[in-house]
């Protein structure tokens, strides 16, 4: 049961920040299938980051740990930029960009992370070897049974997600920017009437999901392979899409949806392991988010509401 | 009495048109003034130009004796000009006091710390606001989970909110039952005797004539006029409107009505929630009659004609057509037996509204030689020659003829293309629903004539109205409509309109 918790927790929240990166982009009216390009990227420039950064820095390798989590936000928040300025300034059709953005990103981080391992450290790699993140226990908590394991040996990154995810739900529904957000979303002449700037709002939002990706993203890369290798694309920004949808584009719903994601992946594992099957059903156990995805979408599919203006594109003189 | 805002010699030009061709005209401070003209003329153009949605290309505006640069309707807003526009700006996921508070959101402190949108404080507000206004709404309430006419009471306490002065009310009571539009009416009355000063978008003459003071007649984008309500004439405001004198009777010719066409038994028609919107409903309607059916908006007269028209499926009963059962017939089948349909919501189901008006005048027929060949191929020439004559023949106007996108066409103009379209497929059968809605004079004028045209030529027509007029001056056959129910069924010539009046609002209950 632990393990399934601990592992799950560790899945589920990189996916949650993720899936709330979507939120803040689709709820101000801007589709964005690019999350699994962004959470790429993100990865990319933090493991990239890390690499230069540890041949000179002689402190501690933690730091340069926490850092790359920043430097993955700016690289995700980089690409985002790019899927801002299709959609909002020049208005183009914002499934196409963003799913030219997720084949970008794709073949761009595996051409630079083998030119720059190859032109500046010397070895032919797709790679950025990274160091295990720390992982610590609450004492007390970690005492309580079964809820206990929450606290229990988890990725300090966890606790910064669910820092930053506080916060970006206290934006969205407390402030008047985020209730801007969601106007938007709805309906962005309303705002405009009410002299606020739609494209200004809309951007901001974009970037945020960039940002909010690429964090998710470097997670993914330390928890999973302690690597950044093109092997990070795995469809987890899909799978954050399903659960916004299953969350009806609404933060706390959406947090369950990927509580559940992560717990049927880590489920799936202690049962194989539990059954004593061969190793190679393990790639069987991979499957079950998604299988888990297209099962809630018969329940689901009917009764969430997505925002009204959502792929919209915002023309003043359009009444 | 003081002139609260100018216009100096406005003129606006769009590509093709002159929308304003300078117009001078001053609104005097608390009074009510209504902006008259058709479809067209340039009324919400000028009253944008006010509200700073778009700027004039000659002239100038002055504003308590300034002259002033509106660039956005933010100025506007701090000038204390406000603007209900006829489609509503709400965001309709949120609550009523977030949308009246938007972009000038109260904030607190929670936790002496994290700036929050003070809600608690706004709701408070606004349902003092709206009980000084007497604009009763619910603060907490949705946008989505509320009606129009609340909707519109929203838009109102919204300029409320900003202190509007002067409040510009877009065609206000094109969205309205009669019910709402007379509270609507004691409203905008009660706004002006509070002080404010308002100016009101419409083409309906007896609005006008019941509230507003001044009248500045519009045409072609000249001011022809402005006048004093209350010593002037419905007619003489129309004829100027409309540039020539209007006759608001019909002549219609006595004739025996022919064979059975339509014959409606027993329908039930369930909505969405299973609510029995349409209760066993019977009717016929023959060759050379006009049937219309009467009722206060939600009664089931819409549903009835989407039903027979085959967009909501039927939960009991029969139709029969031209003596083929067509109760669960597809649409297509439905058209091909005879029936044509020009529906209340004309954007929404009329027109597919960003295709050209040629393809939107052969929507029912592109399937079919001569619009396609017998390899199922477009003949896009059939079709423009379609869209010509029926251009000529219904007198469309437009930009761009047959290319010309039906989005940007005006109102009037839209409903001239469904009509010439379904009269085009020379059915037996005609269901208009509320044809007229929307339009300005001169348009309703050409079509009641056209409906009459088509009695006299023996199609059945069925007419389903909210303007009580239109019902009395058209129809050989009354239905009323009562709660999904039929109140009484009786030729015209024996109900007055006061009856139907009454059988409208379920005074009367018709034992059968």
């Amino acid at each position: 049961m632990n393990t399934i918790i601990i592992e799950g927790l560790s899945f589920s929240l990189p996916l949650f920040i993720i899936a709330i990166g979507g939120i803040y982009s689709e709820g101000s009216g801007i589709t964005n299938l690019a999350l699994e390009g962004l959470l790429g990227f993100g990865a990319f420039f933090g493991g990239l980051s890390y690499a230069v950064l540890s041949r000179s820095f002689t402190g501690d390798p933690t730091t340069l740990i926490y850092a790359s989590l920043g430097f993955a936000m700016i690289g995700g928040a980089l690409l985002a930029l790019l899927h801002a300025l299709m959609c909002i300034k020049f208005k183009a059709n914002q499934v196409i960009s963003g799913v030219v953005i997720n084949m970008l990103s794709v073949a761009l981080t595996a051409f630079l992370a083998n030119q720059i391992n190859a032109s500046f450290f010397g070895q032919p790699s797709n790679k950025f070897l990274l160091e295990v993140f720390p992982k610590t226990t609450i004492p007390l908590l970690s005492n309580i049974p079964i809820l206990g394991a929450v606290f229990t040996d988890f990725y300090t990154f966890e606790l910064i997600i669910v820092i930053v995810a506080l916060f970006m739900a206290y934006l969205l529904y407390k402030t008047p920017t985020g209730m801007h957000i969601r106007a938007c979303g709805d309906n962005p002449h309303a705002l405009a009437a009410a002299g606020g700037n739609v494209q200004k709002v809309r951007f901001w939002s974009v970037i945020a999901s960039g940002a909010l990706s690429g964090l998710g993203g470097m997670c993914f890369a330390y928890s999973i392979s302690t690597t950044f290798s093109p092997n990070i694309y795995m469809g987890f920004g899909y799978l954050a899409i399903a659960a916004y949808i299953f969350g009806s584009w609404k933060i706390g719903p959406t947090f369950l949806a990927c509580i559940l994601f992560g717990f049927a992946r880590s489920g799936g594992y202690v049962l194989v392991q539990k059954l004593k099957l061969p190793s190679s059903y393990g790639d069987l156990v991979l499957t079950l988010p998604y299988i888990v995805t297209l099962v809630l979408l018969l329940f689901f599919s009917s009764a969430n509401k997505p925002p009204r203006a959502l792929g919209e594109v915002y023309d003043q003189a359009k009444r | 009495m003081e002139n609260l805002v100018e216009f100096r010699h406005i003129t606006k030009r769009f590509p093709g048109i002159v929308a304003n061709d300078d117009i001078s005209l001053a609104v005097r401070k608390g009074e009510i003034l209504a902006i008259l003209g058709e479809n067209g003329a340039g009324k919400s153009t000028l009253m944008s130009m006010l509200f700073g949605m778009y700027a004039p290309d000659e002239g100038e505006l002055y504003v308590r004796g300034r002259q002033e640069n509106i660039t956005s309707p933010l100025v506007a807003n701090s000038l204390n000009i406000g603007m209900v526009h006829q489609h509503f700006m709400l965001v309709e996921n949120q609550t009523i006091t977030e949308n009246i508070i938007m972009g000038i959101e109260p904030k607190r402190r929670k936790f002496g710390l994290f700036p929050v949108v003070d809600l608690e404080a706004s709701h408070e507000k606004v349902h003092q606001l709206s009980l000084n206004y007497q604009l009763e709404v619910n603060p907490r309430d949705k946008i989505e989970d509320v009606p129009v006419s609340t909707r519109q009471r929203v838009e109102i306490l919204k300029m409320l909110y900003r202190n509007a002065e002067i409040l510009i009310f877009d065609e206000p009571t094109a969205v309205l039952t009669p019910q709402e539009i007379e509270s609507l009416l004691q409203t905008i009355k009660a706004l002006r005797d509070g002080g404010k000063t308002i100016i009101l978008i419409t083409h309906k003459l007896d609005e006008i004539k019941r509230i507003a003071d001044r009248c500045a007649i519009l045409c072609k984008g000249k001011l022809v006029d402005v006048l004093d309500v209350a010593t002037t004439s419905i007619q003489h405001m129309s004829a100027l409107m409309v540039g020539r004198d209007v006759s608001f009777t019909l002549e219609k010719e006595e004739h025996e009505r022919g064979a059975e066409v339509l014959r409606v038994e027993n329908v039930s028609v369930l909505s969405l929630d299973h609510i029995t919107t349409v209760d066993s409903v019977s009717f016929s309607v023959h060759e050379g009659e006009i049937l219309a059916i009467a009722g206060v908006s939600g009664n089931g007269q819409v549903e009835i004609a989407d039903a027979i028209a085959g967009l909501i499926p039927v939960k009991s009963g029969n139709i029969i057509l031209s003596g083929n059962d067509i109760t669960n017939a597809s649409v297509r089948k439905r058209i091909e037996a005879g029936l044509s349909y020009i529906p209340e919501d004309r954007h929404a189901v009329g027109l597919i509204l960003d295709f050209p008006l040629k393809e939107n005048l052969c929507l029912k027929q592109y399937y079919r030689p001569p619009y396609s060949n017998e390899r199922g191929i477009l003949q896009h020439e059939a079709m423009a020659e379609l869209g010509r004559s029926l251009i000529e023949e219904f007198d469309i106007r437009t930009s761009k003829g047959n290319d010309t996108l039906v989005r940007s066409m005006s109102g009037g103009n839209q409903q001239k293309a469904i009509i010439a379209r379904e009269i085009n497929l020379d059915s037996k059968l005609i269901i208009f629903v509320q044809p007229t809605r929307g339009l300005d004079v001169g348009a309703i004028e050409s079509i009641h004539m056209r409906i009459n045209k088509l009695r006299s030529e023996g199609k059945a027509i069925l007419l389903i109205s909210l303007e009580l007029d239109e019902i009395m001056q058209l129809s050989d056959t009354i239905l009323v409509m009562y709660n999904g129910k039929v109140q009484t069924i009786k030729r015209a010539n024996e109900l007055t309109k006061l009856q139907v009046g009454e059988y409208m609002m379920g005074v009367h209950v018709e034992k059968n």
